[in-house]
């Protein structure tokens, strides 16, 4: 079994520690993403599972081997880097041969190896060309065309796609999955871009700090975020915080700011936190937008509207903060222009504790 | 035209200035460009200034005096007033055995300061590449700079002691196995090896900066993507450093073979005596001889100009070729 799983793996630099005993366990064929902001210790993370980096502490095992001091080329992995790595005095066939050539394979296999991989990453007609005169889409390919030529055990991508433009990232990200598909192979995927995570992800890991917050499948996370980092972090636009008060209702807790009030699930958690100080986590895309007209409406001021053709984003300011709706357009273009509140139901809020930031216990949202 | 009473046309004056304005207004574009380039970065071209003005006063007023490589020259009647004799000093160049002999001197001790002299400080640069205790690396590197610093008379001052047969470091050793001094600055044979060795030790150092700064260049994920791949260290150094730096290397040749027969002149003239001209002379001493010492300024400057026009073909066919094989050039 290719998998790798990483136990309470820490990496210091002196007296900085900068990754604080991560566990995580990704299984074979699995693609894993670690996804965080600048500086989360995503990449230090996958530099230590590559051996780029010495682990200060923990254990690291890729396929059941303990490998904390194996070489990197012992640990049969193979890595795409962001500034793809290309040697820009070889051809694309000598790069892609690199390693092979490296580990003295024979001259008939590397060409037929390079052949291969030529042919599934659409590269035949360039093997002859040096870097510098390929697209920025084309030697990312080349990169990836020498990490599958290898035929490692675990493929690490360090965000491969960031020096690319919007349209290439998502062209290449769904030939990155295509790929996934058809070889299969253990693969774990460093990116800040949260559409990246959630496109690519069998699933996510969300760090931050040096932390992993919540491991799951891209939708468990979206729907049921732990705590409002992870909720803030996925999901474009991100979900909406508005501070509010936990008060008892007719029918079950609701959460009271300013004048508006929102019923909340009557679940045992939320009803037993009456009194307490809550962040409300609102999806954009949870809420349905209304007018004057709708009863038990929760008032918003509306700055702008963008109209982005099949769907609008509202953007607008509750309670001094902002606030975002996403809402479709078609059939509704006479509903936005009086648009004044929205109105949402109770399942579909999330609640926070205010002081800790995590997610109330007992709420599950299922897909 | 304007002789003629009747002539009603436009005067010179005028003729000549809507000239010089038909030209601009033809190009205005160019010019423009020109005009704003220079008010946008007129402090580049201040800090120009200082080293264009050291090469007009240097190397092209001296270009003047050139010409008495074709005059017979006389410092009563100066440069100007001095008769034409055309090639005749080339003549009696060719003519001449020492100089001759000393074209040959220049020609082989360059060929072997390239040999030997051109790859030292590449080695050197990555070797120190290579060093990863950083105070080792510092240390080391002051000490091998270090002989760039010291003036070449002391250098000088520095082989004669260790070559002299008496209390020289070398024939000290060498009298240890029982080998008999060696008069080594006397002989002839012995001359060529002395000297490029010197020059290695002296220069090495110093011109392996550019290599360093070079090899500083190469992105550290091309070394860290290798590392994956399984490479060694070797083989990074002959997969990766080299030929990322080899556009620096060749760079470095074409100006060492333009440079071929300037070959270190000062150093020559501290270490040579008669008694090894038959190896150590080259041009630039025999033009000092003559010049200089001899005052036959103007047979002096033909075999300096000839000097130079073999050096601007060298550097010129240099550069040709590697623009043509490694898409490499200075200019």
């Amino acid at each position: 079994m290719s998998g790798v799983q990483l136990r309470g793996i820490v990496k210091a630099y002196g007296a900085l520690q900068v990754v604080h005993g991560i566990n995580l366990e990704v299984q074979e064929k699995e693609f894993v993403v670690l996804v965080g902001p600048s500086g989360c210790g995503k990449s230090t993370t996958l530099r230590m599972i590559a051996g780029l980096e010495e682990i200060s502490d923990g254990d690291l095992t890729i396929d059941g081997r303990h490998v904390n001091r194996v070489a990197p080329k012992d640990r049969d992995v193979a890595m795409v880097f962001q500034n793809y790595a290309l040697y820009p005095h070889l051809n694309v066939a000598d790069n892609i041969a690199f390693g092979l050539r490296i580990r003295k394979e024979s001259k008939q296999a590397i060409a037929s190896s390079v052949e291969e991989v030529g042919k599934i990453l659409g590269l035949t007609p360039y093997l002859d060309r040096r870097p510098a005169d390929l697209s920025g889409g084309q030697r990312q390919r080349v990169a990836m065309g020498r990490a599958i030529v290898r035929r490692p055990k675990v493929f690490l991508f360090d965000e491969p796609l960031s020096n690319l433009d919007a349209k290439l990232r998502t062209q290449m990200r769904a030939e990155i999955k295509r790929l996934h598909k058809r070889l299969g192979a253990t693969s774990i995927y460093v990116t800040h871009d949260q559409v990246e995570a959630m496109t690519l992800a069998d699933r996510i890991v969300v760090m931050h700090e040096g932390r992993i917050e919540q491991v799951g499948t891209p939708m468990e996370l979206f729907l049921n975020p732990i705590n409002t980092f992870v909720a803030g972090f996925l999901g474009s636009p991100p979900m909406n915080m508005v501070t509010a008060k936990i008060v008892a209702g007719d029918t079950g807790p609701v959460a009271a700011f300013g004048d508006d009030r929102l019923q909340l699930a009557p679940i045992p958690s939320l009803q037993n936190a009456v009194g307490q100080e809550v962040i409300l986590g609102i999806r954009p895309e949870f809420v349905t937008v209304a007018d004057q007209s709708v009863e038990g409406r929760v008032a918003v001021d509306v700055d702008l509207i963008e109209t982005l053709g099949s769907e609008a984003l509202i953007h607008a300011t509750l309670q001094g903060d902002p606030f975002v709706i996403r809402t479709e357009t078609v059939g509704q273009m006479n509903v936005l222009d009086g648009v004044s509140g929205f109105s949402i139901a109770p399942h579909l809020i999330r609640v926070f504790d205010a002081e800790t930031g995590q997610a109330l216990p007992g709420q599950v949202l299922e897909q | 035209m304007s002789s003629d009473p009747n002539f009603t046309g436009p005067k010179t004056e005028g003729l000549v200035f809507d000239a010089s304005e038909a030209q601009r207004r033809r190009n205005p574009s160019r010019m423009v460009r020109i005009g704003d380039h220079l008010k946008r970065e007129w402090q580049l071209y201040v800090m120009l200034l200082p080293t264009i003005i050291w090469l007009l006063v240097f190397l092209y007023k001296p270009m003047y005096g050139l010409q008495i490589a074709f005059k017979d020259y006389s410092i009563f009647r100066g440069v100007a007033g001095s008769p034409w004799i055309g090639f005749e000093h080339f003549e009696t160049l060719f003519n001449n055995d020492q100089f001759l002999r000393a074209l040959k001197n220049t020609i082989i001790m360059s060929a072997y300061g390239l040999l030997f002299g051109f790859p030292v400080p590449i080695l050197l640069a990555l070797m120190f590449n290579e060093v990863l205790n950083q105070t080792f690396k510092k240390t080391a590197q002051t000490i091998v700079y270090l002989p760039h610093f010291i003036s070449s008379v002391i250098i000088a001052g520095i082989v004669i002691t260790a070559f002299s047969p008496s209390a020289g470091i070398v024939n000290t050793i060498l009298g240890w196995f029982g080998v008999d001094s060696i008069y080594f600055l006397t002989k002839p044979e012995w001359f060529r090896p002395i000297f490029i060795g010197t020059g290695i030790w002296q220069e090495a150092g110093f011109q392996s900066i550019v290599y360093l700064a070079a090899i500083a260049g190469v992105s550290p994920t091309l070394y860290e993507s290798a590392v994956v791949d399984g490479a060694s260290r070797w083989q990074m150094i002959w997969k990766i450093t080299v030929p990322s730096i080899l556009p620096t290397i060749i760079i470095m040749l074409i100006i060492r073979i333009g440079n071929i027969l300037e070959i270190s002149f000062e150093m020559i003239i501290l270490l040579y005596q008669p008694a090894t001209y038959e190896t150590a002379d080259v041009v630039n001493t025999f033009i000092y001889r003559q010049g200089l010492q001899g005052g036959q300024y103007d047979f002096a400057a033909a075999a300096g100009l000839f000097n130079a026009v073999v050096a601007f073909v060298l550097v010129m066919t240099a550069n040709t070729i590697s623009k043509r094989y490694s898409r490499t050039s200075l200019w």
